[in-house]
């Protein structure tokens, strides 16, 4: 019972990780139809940042508070400079983001050396429940998930700012026409996309450490998740890193982690290959 | 034939989105058709006198490092195939690369098997062996895929492989297959030298002719239209979804030769042969030197693996960043490499079996 209570809370976890880090993707990709291959290079940026805040004698949460925006703000630079030429063609901005993400990920590797750097967790210790423990830091991940996925929802239901967000992608002509300024648009979505990452690294640091390649590790993940709940909404992707997360940590519970592994995504492509809408199709948030 | 070039070139800056480059390539173009110059060939000959007597003046570790240069140049070859001409973006094709490493280092470990005419087929099947099921998987079916799907569907595939050779015991994890013997012709070794590299060239060339002769066929013509646009060719009647599986097939055999070779002359093999890494590598050659001319890939391959060779006991932490700064200049300004600075438009496309005079009359023509 316990045993089972504890893989729950590491499949919940691994879930709720997974989501966050797709959240930002999920959303470039739906409403920009850009798949940012340098998504896994602002996840690393945000850990970054709130390594640096730890290093320089700063409260780790401040770091975590900054990261968001710093790395949003920088997002909206590079949509500004470069992102907008690529709008025309998915295949060259693939590429155009992956030669971003390159430049990122080897400065950071330039700034840190090759070592793996290790940040605490703002809140230690963990929780008892009877018998039980459960890690407090990761039962914080799995609240602050839940609390943005909302936030995110309420804001592209519920705000202007979101109808604004949801016209521009569903029909850019009529959008400006109607007065809406559809570059700040993208430029805000893509701002916004990039922060949630900046967040999720934040966040995930004290669990993964820093590293490099931090960012790499989820790419392909987030884009599998992406593709299996379908493009083209908000619910979509979570949904699909819902699953993709969930899978990926619970099939190593009960075979051989390398087979898990491997298993994962060719279930994933064979899903795609048979339901491209993905598992969420249609234009809703 | 001319109102299908036109068709092809129009399709061009909406592609690539940036019009300007693309028109003053084009104008370049012209005028080297009026002045009755053709650079191509050119080019090709110039890499292929340097290639011949590179290892006459280089000292015998840059040998060493040329023929590694070379292989990569056939395994870039066959992405340019790929993408470069059939416009499929296949962010996988190490998978086909590292299998065949993997699979004839197997066969020298296991079965001590290193004969030459054994080795190299083995490789080139298992490459074409892995091509067909991925890409008959991705491309075929009822619905088309999507550019994306196809795209992200290569990469995944590449990743999982990536993580399987790591875990799996057999095939060495993490290490991979260390110290693979050399590969054989009779009683004769092939190790690392001066004769190991004109094989490799050897190979090479005659890969690159059969290449050129397959993209200035028919086929070749059907290859460039469906990458300029898909639903035309389909509506042309031709079936467009078998044509891009063709084309996948062949990339992957070629990669699997290169794959094979690689894992020979490295003497072992690891997995990131199979994995991203290695498959984004391939993608820069191409890009740089240029996609959709064939020896746009060896020029890409060359130049990049030589200026990292070179900058890397200087500059070793900064020059990854160089890179991704390098491409991305290229991505937004020169979106057809390197090449497009010596070799017009028309020639990169190709005038496909009309003589050349009369197209240069029907230019004269045409243009007021």
């Amino acid at each position: 019972m316990a045993n089972a209570f504890v893989a729950a809370f590491e499949i919940l976890s691994f879930g709720a990780i997974i989501v966050l880090i797709v959240l930002g993707l999920g959303i470039i990709a739906s409403m920009m139809g850009i798949f940012n291959f340098a998504q896994g290079e602002f996840v690393l940026l945000g850990a970054y940042i709130t390594y640096l805040a730890y290093a320089k004698g700063l409260p780790i949460w401040a770091g975590m508070v900054a990261a968001p925006f710093l790395v949003g703000a920088l997002g909206f630079v590079l949509e500004a400079l470069i992102i907008r030429r690529f709008y025309a063609a998915p295949i060259v901005a693939m590429l155009g983001t992956y030669a971003l993400g390159l430049i990122i990920r080897e400065s950071v590797r330039g700034l840190i050396g090759g070592f793996y750097l290790t940040v605490p967790e703002p809140i230690g210790g963990s929780i008892d429940i009877g018998t039980m423990h459960i890690s407090a830091w990761r039962f914080t991940i799995i609240v602050i998930t839940l609390l943005v996925m909302v936030g995110c929802y309420l804001l592209l239901s519920r705000t202007s700012f979101g109808l604004r967000m949801r016209a521009t992608l569903e029909n850019p002509s009529l959008a400006r026409a109607s007065g809406i300024s559809t570059p700040l648009m993208y430029g805000a979505t893509f701002a916004f996309g990039s922060a949630l990452a900046g967040l999720a690294g934040a966040l995930i640091v004290p669990v993964f450490s820093l590293y490099a390649d931090l960012g790499i590790r989820f790419l392909i993940q987030g884009f599998v998740a992406v593709m299996v709940g379908g493009v083209g909404s908000f619910i979509g992707p979570v949904a699909g890193a819902g699953v993709i997360g969930t899978l990926s940590a619970a099939l190593p519970w009960i075979m051989a982690p390398v087979v898990a592994d491997v298993l994962v995504f060719v279930l994933a492509i064979a899903f795609i290959k048979f339901r491209p809408q993905g598992l969420i199709a249609g234009k809703g948030v | 034939m001319s109102k299908s070039m036109s068709a092809v070139k129009q399709a061009i800056p909406a592609e690539i989105g940036g019009g300007t480059d693309v028109a003053m390539t084009e104008g370049g173009a012209t005028a080297q058709a009026v002045a009755g110059r053709k650079i191509l060939p050119v080019v090709e000959g110039v890499v292929l006198v340097a290639a011949l007597i590179a290892p006459l003046v280089l000292q015998d570790y840059l040998t060493v490092f040329a023929t590694r240069v070379i292989i990569l140049a056939l395994f870039a070859l066959s992405f340019d195939l790929v993408w470069g001409y059939a416009g499929i973006m296949s962010f996988g094709q190490a998978l086909f690369f590292g299998s065949a490493g993997y699979g004839v280092a197997l066969l020298a470990r296991d079965l001590d098997i290193t004969n030459i005419f054994l080795v190299l087929p083995a490789g080139t099947l298992i490459g074409l062996t892995f091509a067909l099921l991925l890409g008959g998987f991705l491309l075929l079916g009822r619905h088309p895929s999507s550019v994306i799907f196809v795209s992200l569907g290569t990469l995944t595939g590449s990743y999982a492989a990536d993580r399987l050779a790591r875990g799996w015991y057999y095939l060495g994890g993490q290490n991979g297959i260390p110290s693979i013997s050399s590969m054989t012709l009779g009683g004769y070794e092939f190790s690392e030298g001066p004769a190991f590299y004109y094989l490799v060239l050897g190979i090479l060339v005659v890969v690159y002719l059969l290449c050129r002769f397959l993209v200035r066929s028919q086929f070749g013509l059907a290859l460039a239209g469906l990458r300029e646009n898909e639903q035309r060719i389909a509506f042309f009647g031709y079936k467009a979804q078998h044509l891009k599986a063709i084309i996948f097939a062949i990339g992957g055999a070629i990669a699997g030769l290169a794959g094979s070779l690689y894992a020979f002359h490295e003497g072992f093999v690891w997995p990131n042969m199979v994995g991203v890494v290695v498959s984004t590598q391939v993608v820069l050659y191409v890009l740089f030197g240029g996609s959709g001319t064939l020896i746009g890939a060896v020029i890409g391959t060359v130049i990049v693996e030589g200026v990292s060779f070179w900058l890397s006991d200087n500059y070793r932490d900064i020059w990854p960043i160089i890179l991704g700064v390098l491409l991305l200049l290229v991505i937004l300004f020169r979106p057809l490499g390197l090449i497009s600075f010596v070799l017009g438009e028309r020639e990169r496309v190709g005038s496909f079996g009309a003589s050349r005079k009369e197209t240069d009359k029907e230019k004269r023509h045409a243009a007021p």
